[in-house]
């Protein structure tokens, strides 16, 4: 009966840890998969011409003759698009096309000036040329077509004028014919209506196709450029023929969301046809392209992480993980050598021993704003360097802030090296450093090493020691340790809380995190690897 | 071998931290969240004008950013509110003459959810908001559904400027959530309905619904002409007015060239300058 209930309780045992094993992996998998998923995303991934153009740009990569073959191709796509857009926004837009009158008017005064036209009819053509301006001015600000019919044909009827036969000034009859044949089909109570859908649009559109060609460039990087990405052409191609309104539908309730084509609000107009073509020709304009962009790992990026990828964040939370571990090594394995082996004062062991026990649970922000006022404030500039967060504060408070554990893994290791070793080296004549250097280091290594790989961990993910001692949102390479750098912690910190643009380049938020985890966990096999080695070197192998 | 590639890589390690040419000009900017996106993007235009000028940026709020020029840690310190008396009583005591720089205007933009109908509040319904005087949007003509309040973190500069205009130095309420930051406000506000923020006017989108205040509509026009009760200045401090022609000085004025007004206007603010 006993041995019975013994093995069902072993049993359950068992099945109990299988199950928190399998629970902790499953966590981590529903953890991580989305993350390294959608951060895999920001490497591979299905890039338009604008990716390409960007790239060619910012960073001078690409087939400059094809890039030039998809981009013709491209334009004269897109060129329908913004010819009807300047069509129609001539017609509601009565500023403009005022200012053109005024200009065309302008012209025809020098022409006349330079034609030599003389007294009496110079004077007849001047203000008859300025009647019809200021009556084309009234027509196009006007919004009754009774007011525009007539005052076009008022217009129209100077057309013949001999004066004006082969000037500019036929420019503005031109003008009033569009303008006529064009307001047919436009209700003019919606002309500000009209105006402001048109804005909008326009602005959907500039994030979809980039920046209308004819138009100055933009000063940020950021606006030169449209969809890079297909998923996120697709979502601006949503926004584009989708209009979200929030309408009430009963007094007394929260609105409700109403989703409508957006060319409801341009029926009838010249505008209505473009949604249609936008959605069917979208592949012909951005030519979409299986991409590979590798360079992710290596490329700068513009401000917010906008475009471009984590080059100079690796290169800084590498350097700032090896440089912690350089100050940790030694420092760590000298106390962890003093706590070991040479202290005989019980007592004051005991209370080393706490204080690197609290040392080791005091929050993380604690040792930032010492590594600030002792590194950065008082321990450097003691030493005649400037007074300014760089990498070596940064290291330094990182290495304070993980000394802990490296001192507590290092003595355990060193005191699990069997006592006969150090008795057969001291037997043998081998003085205490000696016996120390010798022989206690290389067989207490893989337990050192286990202490450097939770310290990698720790130091490669921190944000709060560096934020005021050595990290920086945005900013170039590091050329020497008393530099600013950015990281990969601080990196993501930072795209969270900086900048409105976060949220739409979510890739590369997923991308910056997923490089964090992948180093850390590259910078641990590297780590285990060489522990790997040296235990068994140390077995005679 | 192994023993040669330990002391090479232990000697590259010295000249690379060593490796100090003085002649290197630097500028390192440190300060608000707020207005570390301006100076980001100067930064990528400054970057292109004088490609072997170092420019570095830390954004870690307004106060780290007076605390720093203070201590000299920094060349420009950002800010999205003047400094404080004793701010300025530290720096003065120091040696360091803190010189503001108004570069932009920003306007502090009352985000609720799409779904509520309210289209407008005054600053005295704002105050009875955020001390807890009013729960309910009921109160304030809105559907029955309790009013969730958001502010920012009491050491952000926006926090000290809504404090100014509305909170009039009167303690919020207990109930008010705080977060430290204006996307983690924008995003909150989108997806609660009854959510209330305050955010800068870039941050106003189509995903929220700005109210008008006093009756004001937050926009460029109004912002600059201040007939918004909530517009502020944004700044740059320097330790006296910079040298003329340093990198310094360039930058502080880099806000009255058309490019640096193009660039404030791309980045959602207002500039100071209009061309």
């Amino acid at each position: 009966m006993r041995f019975i209930i013994r093995n069902i309780t072993d049993k359950i045992f068992t099945s109990l840890t299988v199950l928190s094993v399998i629970v902790l992996v499953a966590i981590l998998a529903v953890i991580l998969t989305p993350i390294l998923w959608k951060g895999f995303s920001a490497v591979v991934f299905t890039g338009t011409i604008e990716f390409r153009k960007m790239q060619l740009d910012l960073f001078n990569r690409g087939d400059i003759d094809r890039l030039n073959n998809e981009n013709t191709s491209s334009q004269s796509c897109r060129k329908k698009i913004y010819d009807t857009i300047d069509r129609f926004k001539q017609n509601i837009d009565a500023e403009t096309l005022c200012d053109r009158i005024a200009r065309i008017y302008r012209n025809f005064g020098k022409e006349l000036q330079r034609k030599d036209v003389q007294g009496a009819e110079y004077q007849r053509l001047r203000s008859l040329s300025r009647e019809i301006r200021d009556k084309l001015e009234t027509t196009f600000s006007s919004g009754d077509k009774k007011v525009i019919d007539e005052n076009i044909k008022d217009v129209l009827k100077y057309k013949t004028d001999i004066g004006f036969k082969d000037t500019s000034a036929m420019e503005l009859f031109a003008l009033a014919e569009d303008f006529a044949a064009d307001i047919k089909n436009i209700d003019l109570a919606k002309r500000q209506e009209y105006a402001d859908a048109l804005k909008d649009f326009e602005n959907i559109l500039t994030k979809l196709l980039g920046d209308n060609p004819s138009l100055p460039v933009p000063a940020l990087k950021m606006d030169r450029y449209g969809a890079t990405r297909l998923d996120i052409a697709q979502k601006n191609l949503y926004k584009l023929l989708w209009l979200e309104k929030w309408q009430q539908t009963s007094p007394g309730k929260p609105m409700a969301k109403i989703i409508t084509p957006r060319a409801e609000l341009f029926a009838g107009t010249e505008i209505g046809p473009l949604f249609d073509y936008i959605r069917d020709n979208l592949d012909e304009m951005l030519i979409p392209k299986r991409t590979f962009y590798w360079q992710y790992l290596i490329d700068g990026s513009t401000p917010g992480h906008y475009f471009g990828g984590v080059g100079p964040e690796i290169l800084g939370t590498l350097l700032l993980t090896l440089a912690a571990m350089v100050f940790v090594f030694p420092i760590g394995i000298i106390s962890a050598a003093y706590l070991a082996e040479c202290s005989s004062d019980k007592f004051v062991i005991k209370i080393i021993r706490m204080a690197i026990n609290t040392l080791a649970g005091v929050p993380s922000i604690v040792f930032g704003l010492f590594g600030l006022a002792f590194f950065v404030l008082y321990l450097v500039p003691l030493f005649g360097g400037p007074s300014k967060p760089c990498i070596l504060t940064a290291a330094m408070t990182l290495a304070a802030l993980t000394l802990p554990v490296m001192i507590r893994a290092s003595e355990e290791a060193i005191r699990s090296v069997p006592q006969s070793y150090k008795e057969a080296s001291l037997g043998l004549g081998a003085g205490k450093l000696r016996t120390f250097i010798c022989v206690i280091l290389p067989a207490a290594l893989p337990g050192i090493l286990t202490g450097i790989i939770l310290s990698i961990s720790r130091v490669a993910g921190e944000t709060a020691p560096i934020l005021f001692t050595g990290a920086i949102a945005f900013g170039p390479t590091p050329k020497n340790a008393f530099d600013p750098t950015c990281t990969l912690s601080y990196g993501s910190y930072d795209i969270a809380v900086g900048d409105r643009l976060a949220s739409l380049v979510p890739h590369n938020q997923y991308g910056m995190v997923a490089t964090l985890i992948t180093l850390v966990f590259c910078l641990n096999i590297a780590a285990i690897i060489m522990r790997a080695k040296i235990s068994r070197k140390l077995k005679g192998h | 071998m192994k023993k040669n590639l330990f002391t090479m890589v232990l000697v590259l390690t010295a000249v690379w931290v060593c490796n100090l040419s003085a002649a290197e000009k630097t500028l390192q900017i440190e300060g608000s969240t707020t207005v570390g996106p301006i100076a980001d993007a100067f930064t990528e235009a400054f970057s292109q004008a004088y490609p072997d000028v170092k420019i570095t940026v830390t954004k870690n709020g307004s106060g780290n950013g007076a605390a720093a020029l203070v201590d000299s840690r920094c060349d420009i310190a950002m800010m999205s509110r003047f400094m404080k008396l004793d701010e300025f009583t530290a720096a003065v005591d120091k040696g360091i003459m803190p010189v503001a720089h108004a570069i932009a205007m920003d306007g502090i933009c009352i985000i609720v959810h799409p779904s509520n109908p309210v289209t407008e509040l005054s600053l005295a319904q704002l105050h009875d908001i955020f001390t807890g005087a009013v729960k309910n949007w009921k109160e304030l003509g809105g559907p029955d559904m309790p009013i969730v309040a958001i502010s920012r973190d009491t050491s952000s500069g926006t926090y000290e400027s809504f404090d100014h205009f509305v909170m009039r130095k009167d303690k919020m309420d207990a109930s008010i959530e705080y977060v430290s930051s204006n996307p983690q406000l924008h995003s909150r506000v989108k997806t609660t309905a009854g959510a209330i923020g305050y955010v800068g006017v870039g941050f106003l989108d189509a995903e929220v619904k700005g109210l008008k205040v006093n009756n004001v509509m937050p926009s460029k026009q109004t912002i600059a002409n201040g007939t918004y009760p909530m517009s502020r200045p944004l700044f740059l401090f320097t330790n006296g007015y910079p040298v003329l022609g340093t990198m310094s000085h360039k930058f502080c004025v880099f806000y009255l060239s058309e490019k640096g007004q193009e660039i404030i206007e791309a980045k959602g603010f207002v500039p100071v300058t209009k061309y």
